[in-house]
């Protein structure tokens, strides 16, 4: 039997009763476009997150000495090749930042504050969120710099600012207290407050040489695309033999947790709102097919076999999904655009830096999120359809004829 | 007996299971032959609907064999009864039963489609036996915009166009007034004279009855009577 036939049926018999159709494809519509929303808002919020972990100062992966994580220190440092990174193919990967990092207190002439004096490249320090942070005064020149910056948090806590001196006093490899003075260069904005109020930067070898050291703490890399990790993550662990190569998922296991709550939530809200809708789809069939039971019965009669009966309900509910679907990914596609400047969430900031949110939320729709929802709801279409076909098929001739 | 296009040989149909048995057919034998016009008739609950199902493929026996034009359908399965229904038989229906999203001509076009005829050829055909039943000017009307009578003849013109050796009629006239069953039956009748299509209807209207060329009356399942009417009422 032609499939052309089967379609024009199910096509008209749709439009039968429009008020009908029309309110399942507007439900179809919505919901899809609700899921496709919600979905760039979750990707949004999700990639916000990684970003945010991955801005600050981890990169995607970042070598350290063993056990700094548990005691941070210039003890636990390593030397590095004064070539950089052997090894290590620039293929997938956006750059590398060496750091020294140890806590220490900080002392203006009003307050002190225990903080993280961590000496960096500034030239290489686009990996983190220092690439594009904005600073009121200078930002450091380079790793000789011996002036300082903090973050605005800190700097008002300190009751400082930009050109005044503060006191740095952190301890040496030989358990010895160093201190030093040093000039504020700038007063970095930060995305929250708890990195403005820890971290404390100068140039790497004026740290080096508080600490009387030519090693570093750990090594920042950052990733062009995801997909690189893996290779990467094995270059790094062969150039760096004994030393620790961690992911940002270690190094934040909080912000890797929410990523893969973030997936979750898409499918669980997927799942939710489109298994509402079949149980309405199905209903819809069940409804179409039984006013239809005499009709049914005489197609049958004539010579129409069981399988066109079914395939006539299953293209029903397919052309069915397939324009409820295409409208829903439109209004979608509509609703992203709405939102693609961003959403301000700064009243909620203080809220938000506890999940690592930046305070912009910038939806995100995939192409692979887009094709999962079509394709996922044209098969659970697909599924609804069987129950009412069966409906449809199980009816004989003669017994429709009779009702 | 080359020339039989039915033959039911001691057909029962027993409906219902043991406890409250009804027993439709008891043992009939009733043969067509080709080109006749046979009107079952009877009372309510003789059996006669019952038999023109069989004789269709719609049902089957509880015993006995039914042939028609040659083949047994009671070795046919499911599918090879629907195919002979598509292509040996056409049915002409007591409530009309179109269907109501196509066309007159779409709906004669139909079961062309499902035979799989070329839409050319399928809808010069539909409208040729439109146009013979003298419909060419509703082809476009869908059947709620169609009078009883109207869809009737569609029913029929859907009916005869695949050229079926055997038309199957149940109470064609059950729902047309007088004027409209007349012309109905002498549409028929025109089929089965001038296109050699043998006919059976199960009809309570002695309208009906008396335009068939012969007449089987059934009683409680069998038959009582079987004649050939020596002068069918367009005759006389």
């Amino acid at each position: 039997m032609k499939l052309t036939l089967l379609v024009q049926l199910s096509w008209r018999n749709l439009w039968r009763h429009r008020r009908r159709t029309v309110i399942l494809l507007t439900t179809i519509c919505v919901a899809v476009g609700s899921v496709l929303v919600l979905n760039a808002l979750l990707r949004g919020m999700q990639m916000s997150m990684v970003e945010t972990a991955i801005d600050n100062l981890n990169g995607h992966f970042k070598v350290l000495a063993p056990g700094y994580l548990d005691d941070p220190g210039i003890t636990k440092s390593f030397e590095l090749e004064p070539s950089g990174i052997p090894g290590l193919s620039a293929e997938g990967i956006r750059g590398w930042a060496p750091r020294v990092r140890v806590p220490a207190v900080i002392r203006s002439e009003r307050e002190t504050r225990g903080v993280q004096f961590v000496g960096i490249v500034p030239g290489s320090e686009d990996i983190s969120f220092l690439g594009d942070v904005d600073v009121d005064g200078e930002y450091l020149s380079g790793p000789d710099d011996r002036r300082i910056l903090l973050g605005h948090a800190l700097a008002e806590q300190l009751e400082t600012g930009v050109g005044r001196r503060v006191v740095l006093i952190t301890q040496g490899a030989d358990g010895g207290n160093r201190e030093s003075g040093y000039r504020v260069a700038g007063v970095y904005d930060a995305v929250g407050t708890g990195i403005e109020k820890a971290f404390v930067f100068t140039g790497l070898a004026t740290v080096q040489d508080l600490l009387s050291v030519d090693a570093v703490t750990e090594v920042s890399v950052r990733l062009t695309e995801e997909a690189r990790g893996p290779s990467v993550l094995g270059d790094l662990t062969n150039t760096f033999d004994g030393l620790d190569v961690r992911t940002w998922q270690d190094l934040e296991p909080q912000a890797a947790m929410m990523h893969e709550m973030a997936d979750a939530t898409v499918s669980i809200w997927f799942l939710i709102v489109m298994g509402a809708l079949i149980f309405g789809l199905v209903n819809t069939l069940v409804t179409a097919v039984m006013e239809r039971i005499r009709e049914l019965g005489m197609l049958r009669a004539i010579g129409m076999r069981r399988g066109a009966v079914i395939a006539q309900v299953v293209i029903e509910s397919m052309i069915t999904m397939v324009i409820g679907i295409s409208t829903g990914v439109v209004l979608g596609l509509l609703g992203f655009a709405w939102l693609a400047e961003g959403i301000d969430l700064s009243a909620f900031a203080e809220g938000l830096e506890l999940t690592g949110l930046r305070p912009e939320l910038v939806p995100q729709l995939w192409a692979q999120d887009v094709f999962l929802v079509v394709v996922l709801s044209l098969v659970l279409g697909f599924l609804a359809s069987i129950y009412p076909a069966h409906r449809a098929v199980r009816v004989q001739p003669l017994d429709a004829m009779r009702r | 007996m080359s020339d039989l296009v039915v033959e039911c040989r001691r057909v029962t149909r027993v409906y219902g299971d043991d406890g409250v048995a009804v027993r439709a057919l008891q043992g009939v034998d009733f043969r067509v032959a080709k080109g006749e016009w046979a009107a079952l008739a009877g009372p309510s609950g003789s059996g006669k609907s019952t038999l023109l199902h069989l004789v269709g493929g719609l049902d089957r026996p509880t015993d006995g064999t039914v042939v028609v034009d040659g083949e047994q359908l009671n070795d046919l399965s499911e599918s090879q009864l629907s195919d002979l229904r598509l292509r040996k038989v056409g049915f002409v229906f007591q409530a009309y039963n179109l269907v109501p999203v196509l066309s007159a001509v779409e709906n004669v076009e139909f079961i062309m489609q499902l035979q799989g005829v070329e839409p050319a050829q399928r809808r010069e055909r539909a409208l040729s036996v439109l146009d013979q039943l003298g419909l060419s000017d509703i082809g476009e009307r869908r059947p709620g915009e169609l009078s009883g009578g109207q869809q009737q003849r569609v029913a029929v013109a859907r009916a005869i166009v695949t050229e079926p050796v055997l038309l199957l009629a149940d109470e064609p006239s059950a729902n047309l007034d007088s004027a409209t069953t007349l012309e109905l039956l002498a549409l028929l009748r025109a089929i089965n004279e001038e296109r050699g299509v043998t006919i059976v209807t199960a009809t309570h209207d002695p309208i009906v009855m008396g335009h068939a060329s012969r007449r089987v009356l059934l009683r409680d399942g069998r038959i009582e009577s079987d004649e050939v009417m020596s002068s069918p009422a367009w005759h006389a």
